[in-house]
């Protein structure tokens, strides 16, 4: 996350906030504030509960639960309510007469059976609202659902896409960290090779081989002490190879593994032939990597998952600081390697 | 000079917004003029109990009179007028009905200060929503000076305030926003008004070290001050803040300060700490790193004003009109309106010292220019002085709309209020 230079007295917080929000958008991608999500999430709702795919009317159901209809009208019926009126002559009259209606026939059941189906309306009433407010309930809970899982929709393509990036930048400089071993390599002025890319010719890396056994042979002249011959080295190698559980290959200090410097994993596009080829360039490609293991996961992040100093969003071709220290060390071993003199190119350029 | 203030609660220990503005103003006021408060017995503001005894009393050099309040608020009634009034077509009967049933409903209080008229020479009216302040600016609107603290709800938009802002002496608003929403509403660019809001008795010295040893607070936090509570967006902020340290795990603390009646969530970073005096207050708001408010809706934040005396930088809701017009006035605070902007805008102000100390500079700045007493006051006496010669010049002409007949009130034809809202227009002033 890069910050914002208070250069002046005068901030603009409404500057800032542009900033803020443009920088939003790069991290997204796609700039959709909540209520476009809600957006969003509407129309996958819309497809979720398509009648085509789910029920034919689950659709209209869901929206009728939505915009909950008025409760049905009742009414209530005790034993008076056949004689009441609002008129009190008639009241009078009626509570005159009743007796003599009773006489001619029985109102009591007609009173019972009207009075037990009021009660059963007003029961099927709250059932209903209560169903209706469980409806709502679930149409919410699927409502959110959707919401979520369109946050997720949109999170995970964000990510993709900066996968993509991170790993187009990562193959990048690959490539460019085998040209430069190229570079080294493939040198006019016999140069011995740091390490063998993979992938090479037989007949260069043969050429590895010798160059890298008169290097091997002028270094143990100068500081190792006596060698083996050339043949003997070889076959100790090959022996080596084929017994790793030889107590002598543990010892020998080419291949110890020490706890300091554990073995890397394995990379892809690295041949392990090319450990046994040239053991001091993989030790400097065990270094590299492990800068690059060390560096990977001590990166203070952002907020949204970048670095916090400067932003090098973007930057592909401009390195970070740690990666331009890797390659200069990388770039600077070749001069003492040859007695100190001056590169002859530019590190990042190949000149066969 | 001769002042009533008529506010619904007052007291040294009632923190209410509203309320503590019109003690702050009144005790300021005092200093240049006869001031007396008028209030109820009512302490808490959800049921407007008679909890305090009636009658006069002194609070701080200031003569308080109170009068109890004819009956509790029923929630179940003034939820059910308010969903009538704010929702569905409705009378002018309806919306006096909710009046009436939001109190605090003292008709002895509004006597006595319309009998006490004659002998004085402006009503300063707290808080436009309630009841006192409808019926004394009908009866009094020569007198009526009305302090809105109009936030941006449903209440706006009832057809029985239009009348009462259109028609009182004169209006003191708490922020630009206010006014504008207010003007919209109502339509009263003719009434005298001005933007004053209010100030605060910021110490002049603080010590952020001692309320760091009392609390045990080492890390570096944001601070929010205030009643912690769904309505003032403390949900949104707690959902924000965790989600922020989740991404952040060496980020800054949330310390809150205020009581609680919402859930706060359990969070190794997230402190609690209860309703604080003024002292650990301000130890606190210096100790921060900023303060933020989370809130939808304000007519004026106190709290943020208190933030910038102290060279503290704001961030806040982009949701509430009135403190993201203040952020960008005062060019003192970051706002936010959805989690990216809130995490994007806390790590600029935590990680980015230069303009951490610029905003709270400018913070300081502002509340010294628009916000220190001398200028709270000056604003107050040149409205009253105003008026005044307007009054020996011309006399008052405005009169307030009549209400309508018995059968005019009953019909409903109103629009809901929370349709009326809409229409009006949003954002910073």
């Amino acid at each position: 996350m890069s910050d914002f230079s208070v250069r002046s007295d005068n901030v603009d917080v409404e500057q800032i906030m542009r900033q803020i929000r443009s920088r939003i958008r790069e991290k997204r991608g796609v700039d959709y504030t909540e209520e476009e999500i809600r957006e969003l999430a509407n129309v996958k709702l819309e497809k979720f509960i398509d009648p085509k795919g789910v029920r034919s009317n689950l659709l209209d159901e869901y929206r009728r639960v939505s915009t909950p209809e008025p409760p049905a009208p009742n009414y209530a019926f005790g034993e008076e309510t056949l004689y009441e009126t609002h008129r009190g002559p008639i009241r009078w009259i009626r509570a005159l007469l009743r007796p003599f209606l009773k006489m001619l026939f029985n109102p009591n059941p007609l009173i019972q059976a009207l009075h037990i189906q009021a009660e059963l309306n007003q029961k099927a009433a709250e059932r209903n609202a209560r169903r209706e407010q469980l409806d709502a309930l679930h149409y919410e809970v699927i409502h959110n659902l959707v919401v979520e899982l369109t946050r997720t929709g949109v999170e995970v393509k964000s990510l993709k896409m900066r996968l993509e990036s991170m790993a187009s930048r990562l193959d990048f400089d690959e490539r460019r960290a085998r040209a430069l071993e190229g570079v080294v390599q493939y040198r006019p002025g016999a140069v011995p090779p740091l390490q063998v890319p993979s992938g090479q010719e037989p007949q260069r890396r043969h050429d590895g081989r010798r160059d890298q056994q008169q290097r091997h042979e002028r270094n143990d002249r100068n500081d190792r002490g006596p060698r083996p011959p050339q043949g003997q080295q070889q076959q100790q190698n090959r022996q080596n190879q084929q017994n790793p559980q030889n107590p002598q290959n543990q010892q020998n200090p080419e291949n110890l593994q020490s706890p300091q410097n554990p073995v890397q994993p394995p990379r892809e596009g690295v041949a392990g032939e090319g450990n046994a080829l040239d053991n001091d360039g993989n030790e400097r490609r065990a270094r590299r990597r492990r800068r690059r293991g060390r560096r990977r996961p001590g990166e203070e992040r952002g907020p949204m998952g970048e670095g916090r100093g400067a932003d090098t969003s973007g930057a592909d071709a401009a390195a970070t600081p740690a990666e331009s220290s890797d390659r200069s060390s990388t770039i600077d071993n070749r001069p003492s390697d040859q007695g100190g003199g001056p590169p002859t190119a530019p590190p990042d350029v190949p000149s066969e | 000079m001769k002042l009533a203030i008529v506010v619904q609660r007052y007291g040294a220990d009632i923190n209410g917004g509203a309320e503590q503005h019109a003690r702050y103003i009144a005790e300021r006021l005092s200093r240049h003029a006869s001031v007396e408060v008028v209030t109820t017995c009512a302490r808490d503001y959800v049921t407007w109990k008679n909890e305090l005894p009636a009658g006069t009393e002194n609070i701080n050099g200031i003569s308080v009179r109170r009068f109890p309040v004819s009956h509790e608020r029923n929630p179940d009634d003034f939820g059910r007028r308010s969903q009538r009034v704010f929702e569905k077509t409705h009378s002018i009967a309806d919306e006096l009905g909710w009046l009436e049933s939001e109190g605090p409903a003292s008709p002895e209080l509004v006597n006595y200060v319309e009998n006490a008229a004659n002998d004085l020479d402006f009503v300063v009216l707290f808080s436009y929503r309630y009841y006192h302040s409808w019926h004394l600016a009908r009866r009094l609107p020569e007198k009526a000076v009305v302090v809105p603290t109009a936030e941006r709800d449903a209440t706006i938009g009832l057809s029985l305030f239009g009348p009462i802002f259109r028609g009182v002496r004169g209006l003191m608003y708490n922020s630009h926003e206010e006014r504008a929403m207010i003007q919209a509403a109502s339509g009263n660019t003719s009434v005298p008004g001005v933007v004053v809001g209010v100030g605060s008795d910021v110490p002049d010295r603080t010590d952020p070290e001692r309320f760091r040893r009392k609390f045990k607070l080492r890390r570096p936090f944001a601070i929010y001050i205030g009643r912690i509570d769904e309505n003032k967006g403390c949900g949104e902020l707690f959902a924000h803040f965790q989600r922020y340290a989740n991404a952040f795990p060496r980020g800054m603390d949330l310390v809150l300060i205020g009581s609680a009646v919402m859930n706060v969530p359990k969070h190794p970073r997230i402190h609690h700490l209860g309703f604080l005096d003024d002292r650990d207050k301000f130890d606190a708001l210096a100790a921060s790193d900023l303060l933020i408010m989370p809130s939808y809706f304000e007519s004026l934040s106190m709290v943020a004003l208190e933030a910038w005396a102290l060279g503290k930088p704001v961030l806040a809701n982009a949701k509430c009109d009135v403190l993201k017009g203040q952020c960008i006035r005062s060019n003192a605070g970051l706002f936010y309106d959805n989690y990216e902007e809130f995490v994007e805008a806390l790590y600029s102000l935590e990680s980015n010292g230069p303009l951490n100390a610029r905003l709270g500079r400018n913070g300081k700045d502002f509340f010294k220019r628009h916000y220190a007493w001398p200028v709270i006051e000056k604003k107050y006496l040149d409205m009253f002085s105003q008026l005044s010669k307007e009054s020996a010049a011309s006399g008052f002409s405005r009169k307030i709309d009549p209400i309508p007949g018995f059968f005019a009130r009953r019909k409903r034809d109103l629009p809901p209020a929370e349709e009326i809202l809409h229409t009006i227009p949003r954002g910073a002033a």
